[in-house]
């Protein structure tokens, strides 16, 4: 029933395989994907992967750099490949104990590893003990859980949790009376489902086979590796439905274009003063009357459904702080003094207990300098898969090893997976007659249109020309403030030196219209009059807000540009992880093609603020795998770097 | 008055064993004096002799087997070593093996197989670039087309590098995967590099400096003012084909011919 079975060492020679009957594909290409998806990018926390119609489970050996890999169909749920893996690890490295302890591939390469019957026996006997257990024949409704809890117990409330706990307890007693208490009777039962459903302290009343029943199910449960889900929403003959998050209604965004058309103000040129006036007459008057008296309160109208959401994540949270905290061991002090100087010298194998108390300490550091929470610990969840089991060197501590394969985890999660070079990729649209198009995006107050301005900048000075697009129509001063720009930059090089042309245009259309529209008319007007380079800036737009990462979407789905950049700010910190998930989120979701256009790469600004709180960089590369092209240091046009793998890191490691 | 009977109470215990080892000492030879001095300078020198030995032994005594990822590093590796064919994956560390060179000295060096990975390629480099007496640079030549920037950016990359500009160790591309059809020929990829460092002397130069103030590498390739030719840098530089999947398949002879000659003359 497997696909196949790989084992290879962590240099590429595949030591040994095993490719089921009847299957043709090779499985060179979902390995492959395996190792760059998972194992280099630093996403080792959990061990299977999906590929195409195949599920990939793994397993590293550290000890003799060897990876396992085994692949089967994703419909089948086999539950015996995870114990099935360990024990073909154990018996690999039983076997070939000698061969694998040379250092040097050469013996690798030369010696021929003839497991097939060791494997073959191993996977009967998985097989067999996997039938043996049986299928597990549905209880009936008398004797399921359901029966003996009350029917108010199972009424969600809005102080969810507490309620079913309350059920417990309320279990334990009914059980006492009868099961025939108030069973309610007009439900449907779902047996398996109930099966899945935590099970309470109600083991009393239960008979021994019952009992039996249970423990089995909670045992296939763990090895399924289901996650515990909450009690699950029966078909309640509850009065109140449960109260839905309310629709937000944005105040001025995406209801009526009419009231945001500030064009017939716009003033063309720099009489400011004069605009002034003209500003505050052409104003609708919507907002006229709504600023008089006291300043309201912030309001949360609709945060019912998100406060106990949030109240639901911080529970999480703490109960995973309490429990890793639980898990710190206990060493006495000699017991501790002995290990020290065990550590110290000798060969000593990583084991996960050893690692433990430095990773915690690594975590903290790590979230201390900024890394978003749920990061720092994929992170340290990673590298101790990697180290486990692995044979520390002599006079090398715990400690120092575990700092060692962080940093160097970091150091790669940081490198550019593909090729970063503007200039050159703007050469070749060049070639190609047609323009480069940017595209900025990012949250409201970031420094998209000041680092817009510093990148145009870097460009001119490199001989390209530049239109820049306004489609941000909505922000007051957006269109007025890119036009100051442009004429700062046309009078640091003036079109006398650059060949009678003005190196930088602005395309704008006033405000209220459609960005998607105006970037399209941008771009071809740049084909037109042979613009090297289009930079096209949008309004900022939180994460959450549907309508405008729908147009959002449109923009970059209509007009294809060649680089979608992510403008985030290096002192966001857990956010970053949200912004970045729904924007890609919303940008593959509205795009109509197969393959649709994500954020390509990242521009880090405000940089000169943060000192050594560098996390956020970690943050978005981890989380979209895309390189950071920019950083931004400061607010004049000189301030634009590239960034340096090695020295962040090294900062971010620092004590 | 307290603390000068504690003063005296703390010398006490010490001053008899100081007299007796200066008693001692006079008592010696002072060639005897001379002698342990010596042996210790003899013990410090022997170390430090030993150590710059050894280190100068392991410098410029490997040859690295680079390229983007795919190109066919680890089954060339396997090649050159055993002859055989081995299915291989994508490798996350090296390999490395002695390797006896086809010349009638018999000469062996290190052959070290780097990971092409992206993400791993730059701190392979870094670990193993001063030790290079050679490298041996593997394209696809069936894929070239579409990846000729990469492979320029990475080769541009080497040779900029300092330890590698200050070593000068000699290149040889070998442009494997020839038995595809679609392979370009070594004549063919060496123009279309040439073209492309030649752009890349321009944007790489123009590029950004790192936030931290430090520049990038300054060394100029070929010379100023002329187009780029290989033959302009300061190593050896062979452009040779190669195949090392064979072309009769997986049970084949392998087709490194040439390369195992170019390594036969380092």
């Amino acid at each position: 029933m497997l696909d196949f079975f790989t084992i290879f060492s962590k240099g590429g020679i595949v030591l040994w395989c095993f490719q089921g009957t009847g299957v043709t594909e090779s499985f060179t290409g979902p390995v492959n994907a395996l190792i760059r998806s998972v194992i280099l990018q630093e996403r080792s926390g959990n061990n299977s992967y999906t590929h195409d119609a195949l599920s990939l489970k793994y397993k590293l050996d550290n000890e003799f750099e060897l990876v396992f890999v085994v692949g089967f169909q994703k419909i089948l749920t086999l539950t015996y490949v995870d114990k099935f893996i360990d024990d073909v690890q154990l018996h690999f490295r039983d076997r070939y104990k000698n061969e694998l302890e040379q250092k040097g591939a050469l013996t690798l390469l030369n010696s021929i590893f003839a497991f097939e019957d060791d494997f073959k026996m191993l996977l009967r006997e998985a097989e067999e003990s996997s039938k043996a257990r049986g299928p597990t024949s549905m209880r009936s409704f008398n004797a399921s859980l359901k029966s003996q809890k009350t029917v108010k117990s199972m009424i969600e409330t809005k102080g969810g949790d507490k309620g079913k706990e309350q059920g417990g307890k309320k279990n334990k007693n009914a059980k006492k009376e009868a099961p025939a208490a108030e069973p309610v009777k007009g439900e449907k039962v779902k047996a398996p489902a109930s099966a899945q459903k935590t099970v309470e302290n109600g083991n009393q009343g239960l008979t021994q086979e019952e009992i039996i029943q249970k423990k089995r199910e909670e045992f296939i449960r763990k090895r399924m590796g289901a996650p515990v889900e909450k009690p699950s929403k029966s078909p309640k003959p509850a009065k109140e439905k449960p109260k839905g998050k309310e629709k937000r209604v944005w105040t001025l965004g995406g209801s009526s274009t009419k009231e945001l058309d500030y064009s017939q103000s716009n003033g063309n040129g720099a009489h400011a003063a004069g605009d002034q006036g003209l500003d505050a007459q052409a104003d609708p008057g919507m907002q006229l009357s709504s600023m008089k008296g006291d300043l309201l309160a912030v309001d949360y109208e609709s945060s019912e459904g998100d406060e106990e959401e949030e109240e639901g994540e911080d529970a999480v949270e703490r109960v995973v702080v309490v429990d890793t905290s639980k898990k710190i061991p206990k060493k006495g002090a000699i017991g501790g003094m002995f290990g020290m100087l065990k550590g110290l010298v000798g060969s000593k194998s990583l084991s996960q207990e050893d690692m433990e108390p430095v990773l915690e300490k690594m975590r903290d550091h790590l979230i201390a300098k900024n890394v978003a929470a749920e990061i720092a610990s994929q992170l340290c969840d990673s590298v101790a898969k990697k180290l486990e089991g692995k044979v520390m060197g002599t006079f090398t501590t715990v400690a120092s090893t575990v700092k060692g394969a962080l940093q160097d985890s970091l150091v790669q999660i940081l490198q550019p997976k593909r090729r970063v070079d503007i200039l050159r990729d703007v050469l070749e649209a060049r070639s190609q007659h047609r323009p480069f198009v940017i595209t900025f995006c990012g949250v409201n107050g970031v420094g998209k249109s000041t680092n817009l301005a510093k990148i145009s900048f870097w460009l001119i000075e490199n001989g390209f020309t530049v239109l820049i697009a306004a489609c941000d129509t909505f922000r007051a001063g957006a269109v007025e403030q890119l036009r100051t720009h442009q004429r700062r930059l046309n009078s640091l090089h003036p079109p006398q030196d650059h060949g009678g042309r003005p190196v930088v245009q602005l395309y704008e259309k006033g405000y209220g219209k459609d960005a998607a529209g105006i970037a399209m008319e941008a771009i071809a007007y740049a084909r037109n009059q042979a613009f090297d380079v289009v930079l096209v800036d949008t309004a900022g737009r939180m994460q959450d807000n549907t309508p405008l990462m729908t147009a959002l979407a449109k923009l970059i789905a209509v007009n294809m540009p060649d680089l979608v950049l992510f403008v985030g700010e290096a002192l966001v910190g857990n956010e970053a992880v949200d912004q970045l998930v729904k924007f890609n989120q919303a940008l593959a979701d509205h795009s109509m093609s197969d393959k649709p256009r994500l954020i390509d790469g990242i521009v880090l600004t405000k940089f000169d603020t943060i000192d050594d709180k560098v996390g956020a960089a970690i943050s978005m590369t981890y989380i979209t795998g895309q390189p950071i092209v920019f950083v931004g240091t400061g607010q004049t046009y000189n301030d634009l770097r590239s960034l340096n793998a090695r020295a962040v890191v090294g900062a971010l490691m620092k004590a | 008055m307290e603390d000068d009977i504690d003063v005296k109470a703390g010398e006490n215990p010490f001053q008899p064993y100081l007299d007796a080892l200066r008693n001692e000492l006079e008592h010696q030879d002072p060639v005897f004096i001379i002698g342990i001095i010596f042996s210790l300078a003899v013990v410090v020198i022997t170390f430090v002799l030993l150590k710059y030995f050894l280190s100068s032994k392991t410098v410029q005594s490997a040859v690295l087997l680079v390229g983007l990822c795919d190109s066919g590093k680890t089954l060339l590796f396997s090649r050159l070593l055993s002859g055989k064919f081995r299915k291989t994956q994508t490798s996350i560390t090296d390999n490395s093996a002695p390797y006896k060179a086809k010349n009638e000295k018999g000469s062996s060096w290190t052959l070290i197989d780097l990971p092409g990975h992206d993400g791993l390629r730059p701190q392979y480099v870094e670990k193993f670039k001063s030790a290079a007496r050679a490298i041996v640079f593997v394209v696809d030549s069936a894929i070239f087309q579409k990846e000729v920037r990469d492979v320029a950016e990475f080769l541009y990359f080497l040779l900029t590098d300092s330890a590698v500009s200050r070593n000068v160790p000699s290149l040889i591309v070998a442009c494997n995967k020839q038995d595809i059809t679609m392979a370009k020929s070594a004549k063919l990829i060496q123009q279309q590099l040439e073209k492309e460092m030649n752009t890349l002397r321009v944007t790489r130069s123009a590029a950004l400096g790192t936030q931290d103030g430090s520049a990038g590498s300054s060394v100029h390739l070929g010379k100023k003012g002329k187009d780029f030719e290989f033959s302009q840098l300061p190593m050896m530089v062979e452009f040779l084909e190669c195949s090392a999947r064979g072309s009769k398949g997986e049970n084949g002879q392998a087709d490194i011919g040439s390369l195992e000659k170019s390594l036969a003359k380092l």
